[in-house]
């Protein structure tokens, strides 16, 4: 068996059963159900690919050139940008803070983080659902209650585009803050105690502290956060659907996201050539996106 | 770490930071918890209340009328097995193949290793909503949609999990398993009773973390391949539910609490783990 190597010598028969008997089946089938989808979603926004038309053909860049001049996508296009630019921050941010504010040795730590946990690990549809009434405009808005209640006058959360979107992605920092929580938790716990001790002895106060020990130490737990902030926001989804969906007796709020432009294109009109493009753009973005954020940070490294 | 130096850097805070610190904490983490102990009461209340233009937290009288008339309008108790079993195929299917997939990572050396490790390192970044497209295709080409087998066939790996095992796994001292390999012992055997028990905990971290992931965040699968009520997801069922009888606010409350209760039980219960597998492994596909 030239090529296989186990780690104390060759690899033995039973290995290689074990390795063509389970691997491989498993190995094929994440293929099939990941990287086989991933990469197809280019090939096909290629295509004209259509469920109602029974050949599909090769179109080159047609889709693409497309949404350059589709009013639809570019609206989409730029409220994504706003999710990234708004959620992201905020999410990172209060995270931080809250994250800060839990590793200070308090009583009832894990009871808050607890607290801050349950919006992300409950589901999101009833989560929406709950927002989307509290923005209502009916007597049952709760957020305009509260507004006139403190004196303010009501606001048009449903239906002014602008706000109704800011309205979502509060939906969306809500709901995923509790992750960012935890994981800058876990990493200031692995902040040895003695670093910060030193810091104290040495005369610095608190917010030194967190500025010279903290947050440099903090750095790839951080950037992994941002990663992960800057995927989930741009790829929203499920949020907006609640919120733009109509019922019997109203309409939704008039918001789109780019998630949201391919699920209509493909599957509400079966374009799937159309959909693949715009996954592909928003795969290409974030890929994008990402390495910025990479570089930015190791340039930071000094 | 001296257990003296800790209480030093604790007693560094003056009382009046901790109060503000504990007030913050409180206030925040309510907040944060509010929609839900809002639904929860609400769902107890009679519609008059609930459309009341002065509303309260709490109900003025109980009622469990809203849920009692639940079954006429939707068959929630189906949609609440279809997402149960769901998600318990899948972790299932998770349970066996992430330590399978993680010792072989950990254990085995061969040709092409790490550019598969690093592909399943990759798609974790991928999020499903992405690539659903082809998903769609591929299963349609099974004649899979609108089947329960379409919407599981998607979940059955998880590449996070596979990561978080193979670190685990490796912590497995390579001697046991030689001394097992000499004493005869097959590679099934090693792997049902060596690695499996030994890193059943992590195992049973990242189960719990995928069951709950299938049940709250995968909208968006059953949304596309779904399409009989049948077949719904709690979610889903949920979803038309309010888009239908959204004039009956207390039914679809008390929905909503259906919902998300099963997760915060199971959340309560293995709140530790989950925090851990979470922290772990991003809980993302």
């Amino acid at each position: 068996m030239t090529g296989f190597l186990g780690k104390t010598g060759s690899i033995r028969r039973s290995q290689l059963l074990f390795l063509l008997g389970v691997f491989i089946p498993l190995i094929s089938l994440f293929i099939l159900i990941r990287v086989i989808p991933i990469a197809a979603t280019l090939g096909i926004s290629f295509t004209n690919m259509h469920l109602l038309r029974p050949v599909t053909r090769f179109v080159g860049i047609t889709n693409f050139v497309r949404l350059l001049s589709n009013e639809p996508f570019i609206f989409a296009f730029f409220n994504s940008l706003q999710y990234v630019g708004v959620a992201v921050p905020l999410e990172i941010g209060l995270g931080l803070v809250f994250a800060l504010m839990l590793s200070r040795k308090v009583k009832f730590e894990s009871f808050y983080e607890t607290l801050y946990f349950i919006p992300y690990i409950l589901p999101m549809v009833p989560a929406a659902i709950i927002w989307k009434w509290f923005y209502s405009p009916g007597s049952f808005g709760l957020a305009n209650y509260m507004l006139e209640s403190m004196g303010f006058s009501r606001l048009p959360w449903m239906t002014d585009p602008q706000l109704s979107l800011l309205a979502t992605i509060g939906i969306h920092v809500w709901k995923n803050l509790g992750y960012f929580v935890i994981i800058f938790v876990v990493g200031l716990k692995n902040i040895p105690d003695e670093l910060r001790d030193a810091s104290s002895v040495d005369g610095a106060n608190v917010w030194q502290t967190i500025r010279h020990i903290d947050l440099p130490l903090m750095k790839p737990i951080i950037l992994f956060g941002m990663v992960m902030a800057t995927v989930w926001s741009w790829s929203a989804f499920t949020e907006v659907y609640i919120m733009t969906q109509g019922t019997d007796i109203s309409t939704g709020a008039e918001i789109q996201v780019l998630i949201y432009r391919v699920y209509q294109e493909a599957f509400n009109y079966h374009n799937m050539g159309r959909g693949a493009a715009i996954s592909f753009v928003v795969f290409l973005v974030s890929l994008g996106i990402i390495l910025v954020l990479f570089k930015v940070f190791k340039w930071g490294k000094e | 770490m001296g257990k003296g130096m800790k209480i030093r850097w604790k007693v560094k805070q003056t009382k009046g930071t901790r109060i503000v610190l504990h007030l913050a904490l409180i206030i925040t983490s309510i907040i944060m918890v509010m929609p839900f102990i809002w639904v929860v009461f609400t769902s107890f209340k009679p519609k008059t209340e609930i459309i009341s233009p002065t509303p309260t937290i709490f109900p003025h009288t109980w009622t469990l009328s809203n849920y009692l008339r639940l079954p006429e309008t939707a068959p929630f108790h189906l949609f609440f097995f279809n997402s149960v079993f769901i998600s318990g195929i899948s972790t299932l299917a998770i349970i066996i193949g992430c330590p399978m997939a993680g010792y072989i990572f950990a254990k085995y050396r061969f040709k092409g290793q790490t550019f598969l490790f690093f592909l399943i390192m990759a798609t974790i970044l991928v999020p499903l909503q992405v690539y659903m497209i082809p998903l769609y295709l591929i299963i349609a080409s099974f004649g899979w949609i609108n089947t329960y087998q379409g919407m599981i066939f998607p979940l059955i790996v998880m590449s996070s999990g596979i990561f978080f095992l193979r670190q685990n796994i490796l912590a497995i001292p390579d001697e046991l398993i030689s001394a097992a390999r000499i004493d005869g012992c097959s590679e099934y055997g090693i792997f049902w009773k060596i690695i499996f028990p030994l890193s059943f905990s992590a195992t049973a971290a990242i189960a719990i973390v995928n069951w709950v992931f299938t049940w709250s965040m995968v909208f968006i699968w059953y949304l596309v391949v779904a399409s009989s009520a049948k077949l719904f997801t709690v979610e889903l069922g949920l979803m038309y539910f309010q888009r239908h009888f959204i004039t009956d606010y207390g039914g679809t409350m008390a929905a909503c609490v259906i919902t998300f209760v099963p997760v915060l039980i199971v959340f309560i219960i293995f709140r530790r783990r989950i925090i851990q597998g979470v922290s772990l492994t991003g809980m993302k596909y």
